[in-house]
């Protein structure tokens, strides 16, 4: 399809010179080549959207539309409530870490020489490559109840069994830990792109001046890696927030309900209960929270950028 | 055409043999049962069960000229859940469809009645027990012909050494082999003694408090067996009652001698806990057992397979039947019907009952006395009172007599297992009653 | 602790030079130590993935140790391989995951240079448009399209549930965002003069796009490329909801719903499964990294 809009661009541009006709030409084709891409997300992400809210506002058989009823009987329910505040605490606390680590061992690979630090790099990066749902295979046969690899290190070093995912903490602290291990790679690699574009006299000027270390991450570093900051926790946000993979695998939800998060609550309540408005209810519930998350950030970059 | 012709009256000639053998099939007589058919059957926990199964339905394909695809689809993780709602949502997929406890329910208005192939089979193999009835049967509609494989009776699976160690108890005297049970003592005290002796041992019993099948399913028995109802046959919440109170008394008492994190517990840990020796008690089919006999002989060899304890109000034993289903959007309805029958027959029975190490359990009466279930070993005579042979406990289901579409989400989301681990956590009991009252009354949204 | 490293190398920098080159060598030596622990917690679980899949199932089945194969074997591997239904998984991630990178790069290069250069009314829209896709996860997305199908079904004829070539469809969703969004990032960056001197030496958009667009920002189309086949094989939601027959599986739902049997012990197989899974992506990232890394980096820094 390409090469015919472009033969025919090529055609009608021999044609005719009128500055006025070119442009609205060039606007037409430029229109042709995004349309697969518009067509795309009209049909398949902006349509079936729009349809989830319409669904939310029909009752559990799809007969009757029940407007907010569904919200209504929502808001009313603990279980949602401490599926919100799990679906937060869950985001925020693995974005957090992730972000740390990734800037501590960013710093660290980039203290080492040069040659050293591609090997370094290419063995961090590996939970990043591998798909998800395998590598929390084998977290969950590492976090094992009877066969856990990790409790028999900690009773050989004379400490209790954990129970990784039998109690509600541990658990949390499991789909977390899993998150974090998945995700900190990705900050890593940002953080060691931005640390290299940050230029070296910066520093040097810094040291001069006589400024610690901790001045010259607060006042060199960090305003120079703001954006990649923002971006990268941007990214993260959306990517964790919607996580389904990951605790689907570990834990489904459990014990009890707690390390469920809007989009495993969402499964089980649509696909496994059956219940497909009230299951596009609650999946609704990931839209503003992260839109709020994005047009903060994106408005900080803006603003930043403004400034500079 | 020709070819056609022939294999159709091929056809008529077998279904001809197969009457003659004592099974009359009036419905599938001069249907043209040839062509396709795909069924999605239960993938089985018992290593190589499924062979006899495939082995069956090729016979039957051969003899019947159906060219018959077979999909083993595992119930973990909810598979199975999830491609019954899929095909019932889509209205098309396999012919046959093996589907769980409340699922035929459920699925009740996309379902082929089966009652011509029940009424014969009855005939032929005996009564089905209550549970079944319950579970299948709705408004005088044989949803399903209920399936030999996969359906089974969650009993205890205990370690004879440990038990005897821990507990004093000589499990085997209590359940010998080839005999009726000797377990009037075998009561909830005795099993709370048990369970707090071989707790102090360090082998605790592995009882998962989770909200997968097998842990609903044991809560679910001992509800019953101290007359908990949490909703009535009407749909109303009765959740507030004594009953109820006790079974969870109980549960609190039990849970402290529990190993401490049977709250996240799925349908294979219970397994791995018996597999890897740590535990003395488990409630399962004896799929743990014939894993053990693979990977881990020495436990296998300790293992005996028994009776539910007895409560206040009976004895009870949850039991989880699978059920044959066909879809009414199914083109070969016929070819179905004709396959089902030719499964359900006590030959084809007994086959798959040998195959899966004596898992399987057929719901009709006269099925349960099979060579296997005295003979498999060691220990021999481990799986003699696994189906139940002197009906000396009563077959139940979590969740009933609630109505079906009520009692499948308290069964799915696991709503007594998780009131029994919220009142052990220390959440005051009427709060939690409270809690699943308010659960409950959301499973009745239309 | 991490800083406190940092914190000894850098408190007494401004010293004599001596020191300085003193302090960059103790410096140097806990950064190889710090790093040598998150290699260890970053490698640990593919580490235990390939020795559990090496164990023959009763070393699995007793308690021994956990981190040691005593005897090693490579039945798991033989037995998954000789499956059917594994290599059926295989065959169609790979066919999956190849048709979905192209349609992708179709769609999203083509895109990209339109709303990144040519501009038309409602580019500027548009372009928001595709980040905000981002915002609306599969997780929502899936249960409207599973009604949607079954409309295509009852309109066209077509069956579009259970079956593996759907992926091909949906996957897109996933994919076409983030690469035009890098690759409008890319092409941004590119000199206007450039395409403008080709303008003007007569060269049509399509034959400024492939001629020199593509070429230079060759980097990023690579990652990007990485990119989308990392994940049309990793996705699992869309798999797991809308396929269900063993033909129609793609690799992970197919290692996550067939190998982990409730009763059965088969750790051994699903750990050598997902060990098999995971390796396209790593092979591909062990001879591409630097494009990966670098395509990665350059499209959300410059996006």
């Amino acid at each position: 399809m390409a090469d015919i809009v472009a033969s025919s661009a090529a055609a009608r541009a021999s044609g005719r010179t009128s500055l006025h006709k070119v442009m609205q030409r060039k606007s037409t084709i430029a229109f042709l080549m995004a349309l697969p891409l518009i067509l795309m997300i009209f049909i398949l992400v902006a349509y079936p959207a729009g349809y989830a809210i319409w669904l939310s506002m029909l009752n559990k058989s799809m007969t009757k539309f029940v407007g907010f009823g569904n919200f209504d009987f929502l808001f009313k329910r603990a279980t949602f409530w401490e599926i919100v505040l799990q679906s937060c605490i869950f985001a925020i606390t693995a974005v957090i870490f992730k972000a740390i680590i990734g800037f501590v061992v960013a710093h660290f690979v980039n203290n080492i020489p040069t040659k050293g630090q591609r090997k370094w790099r290419g063995m961090l990066l590996v939970p990043w490559v591998i798909p998800a749902a395998m590598s929390t295979l084998s977290w969950l046969w590492l976090f094992d109840p009877s066969y856990s690899a990790f409790n028999w290190i900690f009773v050989h070093l004379g400490l209790p069994k954990i129970s990784w995912l039998g109690e509600a903490g541990w658990a949390r602290f499991s789909v977390i830990l899993v998150n974090v291990w998945i995700g900190a790679p990705f900050f890593l690699i940002m953080y060691l792109a931005a640390l290299k574009s940050v230029p070296e006299q910066l520093y040097e000027a810094a040291s001069i001046d006589g400024a610690t270390w901790w001045q010259r991450i607060w006042f060199v570093t960090l305003p120079m890696m703001r954006n990649i900051i923002a971006i990268t926790i941007l990214f993260s946000t959306i990517v964790t927030f919607a996580n389904f993979d990951i605790v689907r695998v570990l834990t489904a939800g459990g014990p009890l309900t707690a390390t469920h998060v809007f989009a495993t609550w969402a499964f089980k309540v649509g696909i496994e209960s059956g219940d497909i408005p009230l299951g596009a209810t609650v999946s609704l519930f990931m839209v503003p929270i992260l839109a709020v998350a994005a047009t903060f950030i994106l408005r900080d970059i803006s603003k930043r950028g403004s400034e500079v | 055409m020709v070819s056609r012709k022939v294999s159709r009256r091929r056809f008529m000639a077998n279904t001809a043999a197969l009457s003659a053998v004592g099974v009359a099939a009036p419905f599938v007589r001069g249907a043209y049962a040839a062509g396709k058919l795909s069924v999605g059957f239960w993938d089985h926990w018992v290593p190589n069960a499924n062979g006899a199964t495939e082995k069956l339905i090729k016979e039957w394909g051969e003899k019947e000229k159906v060219d018959v695809q077979i999909d083993f689809i595992t119930s973990q993780g909810n598979k199975l859940l999830l491609t019954t709602a899929a095909e019932g949502q889509a209205k098309s997929g396999h012919d046959i469809l093996a589907q769980n406890t409340f699922l035929p329910a459920r699925n009740a208005e996309l379902l082929v009645p089966m009652n011509d192939v029940m009424d014969q089979l009855i005939k032929d193999n005996g009564k089905v027990n209550a549970t079944v009835e319950y579970l299948g049967k709705v408004g005088g509609k044989w949803l399903g012909v209920p399936a030999t494989v996969g359906s089974q009776i969650k009993g205890p699976c205990s370690r004879i050494d440990l038990l005897k160690k821990h507990a004093g108890i000589d499990i085997q005297a209590m359940y010998p082999a080839g005999e009726a049970p000797k377990a009037d003592n075998w009561t909830f005290d005795t099993f709370l003694k048990a369970a707090e002796a071989c707790h102090k041992g360090g082998n605790p019993f592995g009882i998962g408090l989770g909200t997968t099948s097998d842990n609903v399913d044991t809560i679910g028995a001992v509800f019953h067996a101290f007359g908990a109802v949490m909703v009535n046959e009407k749909g109303d919440i009765v959740i507030k009652n004594d009953q109820v109170r006790q079974a969870l008394d109980f549960y609190k008492k039990l849970m402290a001698f529990l190993p401490p994190d049977v709250a996240a517990w799925d349908d294979a840990s219970n397994n791995k806990f018996l597999v890897s020796g740590q535990a003395s008690m488990i409630m399962n089919p004896p799929s743990a057992w014939a894993v053990a006999k693979r990977d881990a002989p020495q436990v296998a060899e300790q293992c005996w397979t028994h009776g539910f304890p007895a409560g206040p109000k009976g004895r009870y034993a949850p039991f989880l039947p699978f059920f044959w289903c066909t879809w009414n959007f199914s083109k070969n309805q016929s070819a179905a019907k004709s396959l089902l029958l030719y499964l359900s027959q006590s030959s084809s029975a007994e086959k798959m009952v040998a195959a899966s190490g004596g898992y399987d359990l057929p719901s009709f009466e006269k099925l349960t006395t099979f060579k296997t279930w005295a003979e498999e070993g060691p220990p021999k005579g481990t799986l003699y009172h696994y189906p139940n042979p002197h009906n000396h406990q009563i077959l139940s289901v979590a969740a009933a007599p609630a109505p079906h579409k009520i009692a499948e989400q308290i069964y799915n989301q696991g709503i007594q297992t998780q009131m029994a681990v919220r009142y052990f956590k220390g959440e005051p009991l009427e709060k939690t009653l409270d809690w699943a009252s308010g659960e409950i009354e959301g499973f009745m949204r239309n | 602790m991490a800083n406190a490293a940092v914190a000894t190398a850098g408190a007494v920098r401004p010293l004599r030079y001596g020191s300085i080159s003193r302090d960059r060598k103790w410096a140097l030596r806990w950064s190889y130590f710090f790093l040598t622990l998150f290699a260890i917690f970053f490698l640990m679980p593919p580490f235990y993935m390939l020795i559990t899949s090496l164990k023959p199932k009763e070393e699995i089945a007793a308690i021994t140790n956990p981190w040691w194969v005593y005897a090693p074997t490579l039945d798991n591997f033989i037995e998954l391989l000789t499956q059917n239904a594994y290599m059926t998984f295989f065959r169609n991630s790979a066919i999956v995951s190849v048709c979905v990178v192209i349609v992708t790069m179709l769609i999203s290069v083509i895109a990209a240079f339109s709303l990144a250069r040519m501009k038309f009314w409602g580019s500027a829209t548009l372009a928001t448009g595709v980040f905000l896709t981002y915002l609306i996860p599969d997780t929502l997305l899936f249960i409207p399209l599973f009604k949607m199908m079954s409309w295509v079904r009852d309109t066209t004829g077509i069956e579009l549930v259970n079956h593996w070539w759907t992926m091909i469809i949906l996957y897109p969703t996933l994919t076409v965002p983030f690469c035009t969004w890098i690759m409008i990032g890319y092409f941004a960056s590119i000199p206007k003069e450039l395409d403008e001197a080709a303008l003007i030496d007569g060269a049509t958009w399509m034959q400024t796009l492939t001629r020199i667009f593509i070429p230079v920002a060759l980097p990023g189309i690579i990652a990007a490329t990485i990119f989308c086949f990392t994940v049309s094989w990793a996705q699992f939601l869309y798999p797991l909801a809308f396929t269900t027959s063993t033909t129609e599986l793609v690799l992970p739902v197919g290692i996550v719903t067939t190998l982990i049997k409730g009763d059965v012990f088969n750790w051994g197989q699903i750990m050598a499964g997902a060990l098999l899974g995971a390796a396209p992506p790593l092979i591909i990232y062990a001879f591409l990294m630097d494009y990966y890394i670098a395509g990665l980096t350059a499209g959300a820094t410059k996006g």
